[in-house]
């Protein structure tokens, strides 16, 4: 089947070749008139050569006809499409574009010199790719049936299209796949196709990755019942992380290509023409790959710390990185890192203060590379007045200077010089069953002598759901009690078994030796690496001694913080559920040692030892870009319509609160395709409004943007049988559909022609004679 | 100066001279002076027997030598007592009209026009000579006439008889030949200027009847370059001048066949003039007229030695 690249032409070029017989016409026309004496010698010629004469002028007309035509032909780009369906007569051909959207296609390839005109992306690239298909197919003879699918709606589940969508309930399953193609199914034709061009300008990068194999099967059944044949085009940039998975792609592709299906691979992340982009595998680009407050509790007007990493995707360290803060959307001042080494990463702290409770969001940003989407990160922390830790005790004289709880409260919250935002709350041993833990940051026991099944139980779900539990011990705790009902042979809370209280030993022969040193643990940090003279001052008398046979098991998670001159443990932690429990083996008061009496590094590491706990349960969950948010509700107290506001307009969507499987109230929002602040809104029946903010960031991992060598591309794909082509030079009815060009062949017959048209012209005696009578 | 060194009057300067007396002239005066002396010397007869004196008979022409020798009176007879009666037959049809496109159609020399001017000097030649010159035009049949005189004075009704306006029609060679054969009262040199356009089998018919009257005939075929040689290009519309019809065509394309045809023709006319015993010679209208006057004069002198 003929095809065209410049069709137009042909349509233009074509009237001209009536030109030999309008010449013709005209000729006749012009006659000169000879009154002729001889006229029975020239009726005699007439008669004998009549015949010959008017087939040669014929033959002559139809050569120059043909000629014209040749000419218009070759420069209409002729090419003849040999594909199976074209050769036995069916004329339908489905073109499905799969559209690799990942936010990794926005990638700058190439910029202006004029600053009004858009910089080139692969995104870009593939529109216009996308654009002259559509061209192609509107003046290619046949049925042309073309979809048009991003790869980001395609691997959505059916739940995850618009809320309008979700809410009619009526629309039928094939609308709901037609929902998520951009161009479903569409008869492409010179009327239409103006049309399709414009969703195909519409099209933009989303913030989402490539999932190529999902994608492809859920196009695959567009190909299926097909009489005629068809064209899978996948555009891609050949990022490297999404085709780490190949095995995957080739084995979506594979029915498809059994099937005869056309399949071409279509790179869209390079061309000849791009000038500011390396045609290596490699190309440079930074991300911020987390950003996370580290503190424990952010409480109002209380420095909070964060800590952003940036990755560096290249293969040359990047100096003096300058990240931009905003908080809140107000720019502060913000930090730079000396350096990042190729292929990793960096992490840098900077702190933040804010001043009134509630939700907060921190953003910092990258300087303008040439992916913009992940040069920034957004976080957000629920900032609160204060903070409750339990302190339990069973002493009654609590302000006395003898007392665990006086040091452990004073170190917690010092007074209004220095706040922490937390407030103890001293209770018995008791209050452990009586009160919800859950509302605690952490809970410490002091001195406890033993506790009752129910209290360790409550203690240990606290653990397991994230909390952070602390034990100091002191004359008055039963070491063998703690053994069997909370270490439990290393099933319980508490992290060692004891073997009673020992008196910590002078060393004789290095009199100066401090009693305690600080292990490579971040509460202690502050602390470690140095001589530190705060530290080297305490003294520990007497302690309780772990059992000398006990070695932790290797997957316990057994984790030292401060160890003792004779190396005997003096604080460690074990993991607990998604909590921990942390043994202080010695007394808070100064009983069995003199840390908490006026020595500065007790209070900093006890702050530091809540800040650690609390940021267990304070964890805030990444979401990224797909993933759904999730407002628990309360039932009975919150009403069931919640208003998510959507980025980057706040556009509203309403959704219904509904049960989920382990019995919550739960709102979800599944559509998370926007970078950004999402916020919530509901209220509860008694019409208190609520408000909840959660940042929705990139997969960070997108922003590498190593691509696949395409030399790798057939082994990828290996038993599928494809096209490679780029988008810059693709001609979409090329050699890739199976196609060869006619220019050759058509120029050697136009050759011919006017060889014969030139004889036959000599032969009719259009040429001199020179025969005299 | 012989005849071939002489500078002949080309047609075209010939077809500036309007008058066809002037024309005859201007030819009649070359010839003349290229020759110095002309073929009809006199009014020279031959011997051809004695016969008895009879009462009334001259007595100039007694023939005394042989009264001297027998003392009888015989009288000498001579074959023709008269001088030559030449006969000019010009075709006046609508085919002699014929000018090339190149010429300007005012100022060309038709062939019409160079047969009457190669008649008009053969005229002026016969009657300087002292012979009978009468001459003819035709087309369908003989439209003007004038009878053959001796006289010089005869010259001027020639001319004017020649000059007549024509009727252009076409040519009916038997029937214009046969009469004029049953119309000269006697044999003499009948002289055929005629493009020989016509039904053929009519002319052959009306030669034979010429010769078989006593008559002797030439034949001037008169033709213009164009119709010997067709150069013709480009598109054209040929409309023919005495049988009308058209045709519309590229005329490189039927050249061959046409200049077959006519070679057929010229061929077929040589040889059938041969076989009548007539004298035939294909005039050129590019040829001067004064050397063809030459060429036909000496043509005739060696055909009149032969025979």
């Amino acid at each position: 089947m003929p095809s065209f690249d410049f069709i137009t032409l042909l349509w233009w070029g074509l009237p001209l070749a009536a030109a030999p017989i309008v010449i013709h016409l005209i000729n006749l026309l012009r006659h000169r008139v000879v009154r002729w004496p001889a006229m029975e010698f020239l009726l005699a010629s007439q008669r004998k050569y009549r015949t010959r004469i008017l087939l040669r002028q014929l033959l002559l007309l139809l050569l120059r006809v043909l000629a014209i035509m040749g000419l218009v032909l070759l420069f209409a780009q002729p090419r003849w499409v040999t594909n199976l369906g074209s050769i036995l007569g069916s004329s339908r051909t489905r073109h499905v574009v799969l559209l690799d959207d990942s936010y990794s296609m926005g990638e700058v390839l190439r910029t202006e010199v004029s600053p009004d005109v858009p910089p080139t992306t692969a995104m870009s690239r593939s529109c216009t790719m996308i654009e002259r298909l559509l061209e192609e197919l509107a003046s290619t003879p046949g049925q042309q049936d073309f979809s048009l699918g991003r790869i980001s709606k395609l691997t959505q589940s059916n739940d995850k299209n618009s809320p309008n969508d979700k809410n009619s309930s009526n629309s039928p399953e094939k609308e709901s796949k037609g929902n998520r193609f951009d161009i479903y199914t569409e008869i492409i034709t010179p009327k239409n196709v103006d049309s399709a061009r414009v969703n195909v300008k519409k099209l933009r990068p989303s913030a989402d990755t490539t999932q190529i194999t999902p994608a492809i099967r859920n196009i695959t059944p567009l190909f299926s019942g097909d009489d005629g044949s068809g064209v899978l085009w996948l555009l891609t940039d050949l990022r490297k992380t999404d085709w780490t998975m190949s095995a995957d792609i080739a084995e979506a592709l594979k029915p498809l290509a059994d099937k005869g299906i056309e399949i071409h691979i279509v790179d869209t992340a390079t061309a000849e023409s791009d000038t500011n982009i390396l045609q290596n595998l490699s190309r440079p680009n930074l991300v911020v790959e987390r950003i996370e407050m580290i503190g424990g509790t952010p409480v109002a007007n209380v420095l909070l710390p964060w800590e952003v990493t940036v990755r560096n995707y290249s293969s040359s360290p990047s100096q003096q990185v300058s990240l931009a803060i905003q908080e809140d959307l107000l720019d502060r001042p913000g930090v730079q890192i000396d350096r990042i080494p190729p292929g990793d990463s960096a992490t840098i702290q900077f702190e933040s203060r804010f001043q009134t409770t509630g939700r907060h969001t921190v953003q910092v940003e990258l300087p303008a590379d040439r992916l913009s989407l992940d040069n920034y990160r957004t976080a957000t922390v629920e900032v609160v007045d204060e903070a409750e830790v339990l302190v339990i005790t069973t002493t009654s004289n609590r302000n006395s200077l003898d007392d665990d709880s006086f040091y452990l409260t004073t170190a917690l919250n010092p007074g209004t010089t220095a706040a922490t935002g937390l407030r103890p709350r001293i209770e018995p041993p008791r209050a452990l069953t009586t009160l919800d833990l859950n509302t605690y940051d952490s809970v410490w026991l002091l001195d406890v002598p033993r506790l009752d099944a129910a209290a360790i139980r409550a203690l240990e779900d606290y653990a397991r759901s994230g909390g952070g539990v602390v034990f100091f011990v002191g004359p008055n705790t039963d070491y063998k009690t703690m053994n069997n009902s909370l270490f439990r042979d290393g099933e319980g809370l508490f992290p060692v078994p004891l073997a009673g209280a020992v008196d910590l030993l002078k060393d004789q022969q290095n009199p100066n030796a401090p009693d305690i040193t600080a292990e490579d643990h971040p509460v202690v940090a502050i602390l470690s690496g140095r001589r530190n003279p705060f530290l080297d001052a305490v003294n520990v008398d007497r302690y309780m001694a772990v059992e000398r046979t006990y070695q932790p098991p290797p997957d316990s998670g057994l984790r030292r913080l401060l160890s003792l001159r004779n190396n005997s443990f003096l604080a460690v932690e074990k993991p607990f559920g998604k909590g921990m429990g942390v043994a202080f083996l010695s007394t808070a008061a100064p009983t069995w040692n003199n840390w908490a009496r006026n020595n500065p590094s007790w209070v900093v590491v006890i702050l530091e030892l809540e800040r650690h706990l609390a940021r267990l349960r304070r964890q805030y969950k990444t979401i990224l870009i797909g993933q759904p948010i999730e407002i628990d509700l309360e039932q009975g107290i919150d009403r069931v319509d919640v208003d998510f506001l959507l980025p980057p307009e706040n556009r509203i969507v309403h959704e219904i609160a509904a049960m989920n499987q382990d019995g919550n109230l739960v709102a979800v929002m599944n559509n998370t395709l926007e970078p950004g602040i999402y916020k919530a809104r509901w209220q509860t029946v008694a019409g208190v409004r609520q408000e909840w903010t959660a940042a929705v960031n990139i997969n960070p991992t997108e922003g590498n943007l190593e691509r696949l060598p395409v030399t790798e591309l057939p082994e990828s794909l290996s038993g599928v049988s494809f096209l490679y082509d780029r988008a810059d030079n693709l001609k979409p009815t090329n050699e890739n559909r199976g196609s060869s060009s006619l220019v050759q062949p058509i120029l050697f017959i136009l050759l011919i022609i006017l060889l014969c048209e030139q004889l036959l012209s000599y032969s009719v005696s259009y040429h001199r004679a020179h025969k005299k009578i | 100066m012989t005849p071939a060194s002489k500078q002949y009057l080309p047609p075209e300067v010939l077809a500036r001279i309007g008058r066809l007396d002037l024309r005859a002239r201007a030819v009649v005066e070359g010839v003349l002076t290229g020759m110095h002396k002309s073929p009809y010397k006199g009014n020279s007869v031959e011997f051809l027997q004695h016969r008895e004196y009879t009462r009334g008979d001259d007595l100039r022409r007694v023939d005394w030598k042989v009264w001297g020798r027998q003392d009888r009176f015989y009288v000498k007879e001579y074959e023709n007592e008269t001088n030559l009666r030449l006969f000019l037959l010009v075709d006046g049809s609508a085919s002699m009209d014929y000018i090339p496109p190149r010429f300007d159609q005012t100022l060309g020399l038709t062939k019409y026009d160079y047969a009457a001017t190669l008649a008009t000097s053969l005229a002026w030649l016969g009657l300087s000579q002292g012979d009978a010159v009468g001459a003819s035009i035709f087309d369908e049949r003989v439209r003007t006439s004038v009878p053959a005189r001796t006289n010089r004075s005869h010259l001027s009704s020639l001319i004017a008889g020649l000059e007549k306006p024509r009727q252009k029609h076409h040519s009916d060679f038997h029937s214009v030949l046969r009469n004029l054969a049953e119309n000269l009262p006697r044999r003499g040199l009948v002289i055929i200027f005629s493009d020989l356009f016509g039904e053929r089998d009519a002319l052959y018919k009306g030669l034979q009847v010429l010769r078989q009257r006593g008559h002797d005939v030439a034949i001037c075929h008169v033709l213009d370059d164009d119709e010997l040689d067709f150069p013709f290009d480009g598109p054209t519309r040929f409309e023919g001048l005495e049988l009308g019809g058209e045709i519309s065509c590229n005329p490189r394309a039927l050249r061959d066949g046409y200049l077959q045809a006519m070679e057929q023709f010229l061929g077929e006319v040589r040889h059938r003039s041969a076989a009548s015993q007539c004298d035939y010679q294909l005039v050129r209208t590019s040829q001067a007229v004064d050397k063809t006057l030459v060429n036909f004069l000496s043509r005739r002198s060696k055909t009149r030695g032969r025979s």
